[in-house]
């Protein structure tokens, strides 16, 4: 063990995370809010509002959930290259 | 109850017959030398790579929670039912935040259970022992609740039905059980990897045929929901009286405000509880590479479109005019009454296949835990891998006898109400597990206990919770006034909670006040093994294999 002291989300990719974690959040929350959608109309194909949004946030997930993949896979690759820097330098 | 056709029967039998010869077979399938070692019994031979978490995190979706429990709720009029969905959607951003780190820790410490990376990071052996424990109890009320799902499918297909003698009447269940719980043993997760190729073809036939033949043959959607708003609004006015009194349920199909916080905390508990399960932790941590994780997270949900359509169908039966005393059974019914007798036979197999899988591949988790971290751990600490391998079959099978007893002693008048009281439990190692990935704040002592006071808090409400009209009964509701404790009634709070969601957060302030007062005593809080370097390693790094050796010893 060379370096203790540095926190691995470093530098540039710090934004990174928390952008991701900014998208992730209404995946989490909005389906948890009730009083949101718990009325009938307007309906949808026969589908009370109730029912068709919480199925419409379905692909909504999807589509913040596959921008935050996207974004953590380039800033892990960042991260590691950070880290590794990092050890061949105490080495060095 | 006059029974199916024989046409129905032989093909349900044909299946029922195919998954059997399979499941022995299985055990010769990408022979292995030997099965007597865990490694190739409890794992496959980690043979099967990315692909076992595709099937093992998907078919925890797919299984009689699916087609049997979640229906049931709704045709039965409970407006919470939908739930279902807000967990299925909420607990994939979780996955990919918390996931990743857990698969990065125990590849770089060869950690294969919950219980190790709580023994690694804590440095204590009771605190890994109660997580332990905790995954093998809150596992079998899971089993329990594919075992009430293959119930019912027999009792719809008339079989046992007509004997008033309980011992008759449960014979097909314990000859299914016996079947399953046989080759389980001979085979391991060989088994259920084998029948699960038939298990996911025959479910998807019959989920695309349900959800799009059935609705036309019913006059669409629009139909259907009109005809169940009429018949919840005309059963909420005949039993005006006895809903007033209590002693019934009011019925409906968008839960009311008192409910706004029962069906949030039902579906965020849910969620929280989901990946803990040993069967979940094992398939995630089966994965190649860190990235997978998120890649299924991000593509999983495609799942839950198809789970809220399926929980849809509990109203497509009443609309159907499906009449049955146990909304159990109203899928299958729905099935034996609109589809054509050879089909209705496919969809019965389909249903049972799809609740033996799981059943078999949590009873083969919680062995290994037992197995692990129990058994090594405690009781033969040089164990071979012969005897390790013996003990993991002995307690599938115990695992699996746990949750018969669940079927006959707890009420199963709501299949969910099992696995909901399964999360109760293993939402009591989320302190120690999710939070433990990020920091060591928490005392090993305030974990113990917290996790403590979390169990018997929850288990103590389920058990008092009766069910509604039947006083005096037990385990009849997961939902409770938020804290029913005396000193409540100055709480800004009247609203139904999720029991294991309330014990939860007694559990957070427990060990919250607790790890303060040991840290202010210099209490010693162990040695951590893990490097925070560790929680972000991925597959090429220093020490991180692409498969975890479950011989490796797990505190090295």
């Amino acid at each position: 063990m060379t370096d203790v002291s540095g926190r691995p989300e470093g530098g540039s990719s710090r934004g990174t995370w928390a952008l991701i974690v900014l998208l992730l959040t209404p995946a989490v929350v909005v389906p948890l809010l009730v009083p949101l959608y718990d009325s009938e109309d307007p309906t949808l194909f026969g589908f009370p509002f109730y029912y068709w949004f919480q199925m419409a946030l379905i692909p909504a997930a999807v589509v913040l959930t596959g921008l935050a993949y996207s974004l953590a896979k380039r800033a892990d690759h960042r991260d590691r290259e950070a880290r590794r820097a990092r050890r061949n330098g105490g080495r060095a | 109850m006059s029974g199916v056709s024989t046409i129905t029967f032989s093909v349900f039998l044909f299946f029922f017959l195919l998954v059997t010869i399979l499941g022995f077979a299985a055990a010769r399938w990408r022979r292995a030398k030997a099965l007597d070692n865990l490694d190739e019994w409890g794992l496959g031979g980690r043979g099967f790579g990315t692909f076992i978490a595709w099937f093992l995190i998907g078919g925890d979706l797919y299984t009689a929670y699916t087609f049997v429990a979640v229906p049931a709720l709704l045709y039965a009029g409970s407006s919470i039912g939908f739930f279902a969905v807000p967990y299925t959607i909420v607990v994939y951003p979780l996955i990919f935040l918390f996931l990743p780190r857990l698969w990065s820790v125990s590849h770089r410490h060869s950690y294969v259970t919950p219980a190790d990376f709580v023994q690694g990071r804590y440095d204590s052996k009771p605190l890994a022992l109660a997580v332990a424990i905790t995954g093998i109890l809150a596992t079998m009320p899971y089993i329990a609740l594919q075992l009430v799902g293959i119930e019912v499918v027999l009792q719809v297909m008339g079989i046992g039905t007509d004997s008033d003698n309980w011992f008759t009447k449960d014979l097909p269940l314990f000859i299914a059980f016996a079947v399953l719980a046989a080759y389980t043993y001979s085979s391991g997760l060989r088994a259920p990897a084998l029948i699960a190729f038939v298990k996911d073809a025959l479910i998807y036939i019959v989920i695309f045929v349900a959800i799009i033949y059935l609705p036309t043959q019913l006059g669409g959607w629009d139909n259907i929901f009109g005809t169940t708003m009429d018949s919840f609004d005309k059963f909420n006015s005949t039993n005006a009286d006895a809903i007033a009194s209590g002693a019934a349920s009011p019925k409906g199909a968008i839960p009311p405000p008192l409910l706004h916080w029962a069906y949030a905390s039902l579906a965020l508990g849910s969620a929280l509880a989901l990946f803990m399960y040993p069967h979940s932790v094992t398939a995630v941590l089966s994965t190649r590479e860190r990235s997978v994780i998120r890649r299924n997270a991000a593509l999983l949900p495609a799942y839950s479109f198809l789970l809220g359509l399926l929980a849809l169908l509990g109203f497509v039966a009443i609309a159907a005019g499906v009449q049955v005393t146990n909304p159990q059974q109203a899928v299958p019914q729905l099935f034996e009454n609109e589809f054509p007798d050879w089909f209705a036979g496919v969809a019965f197999a389909a249903i049972v296949i799809g609740a033996l899988v799981p059943a078999a591949i949590m009873s083969i988790a919680a062995a290994n835990l037992w197995t692990r971290n129990i058994y090594k751990a405690f009781i033969n600490r040089n164990a071979t891998h012969a005897q390790e391998a013996q003990q993991a079959k002995v307690a599938s099978l115990l695992v699996k006898f746990g949750a018969l007893a669940f079927v006959l002693f707890v009420s199963t008048t709501y299949a969910l109400d099992l696995q909901l009281l399964g999360g109760v439990w293993i939402l009591q190692t989320f302190p120690a597990i999710v939070i433990g990935l990020y920091t060591r704040f928490f005392h090993r002592w305030a974990l113990l206990a917290g996790w403590a006071v979390g169990m018997v808090y929850g288990t103590w409400t389920a058990y008092n919770n009766p069910k509604v009209g039947d006083p005096g009964s037990h385990f009849g509701s997961p939902l409770d006034p938020f804290l029913s404790v005396p000193w409540s009634d100055w709480l800004p709070f009247d609203t139904l909670m999720y029991i294991g969601f309330t014990a939860l957060l007694l559990n957070l302030v427990v060990t919250t006040a607790l790890s303060l007062v040991l840290r202010a005593m210099n209490v010693s809080a162990g040695v951590d093994q893990t490097h925070p370097d560790d929680y972000h390693a991925d597959l090429g790094d220093e020490g991180v294999e692409e498969e975890l050796n479950p011989e490796a010893p797990a505190h090295a």
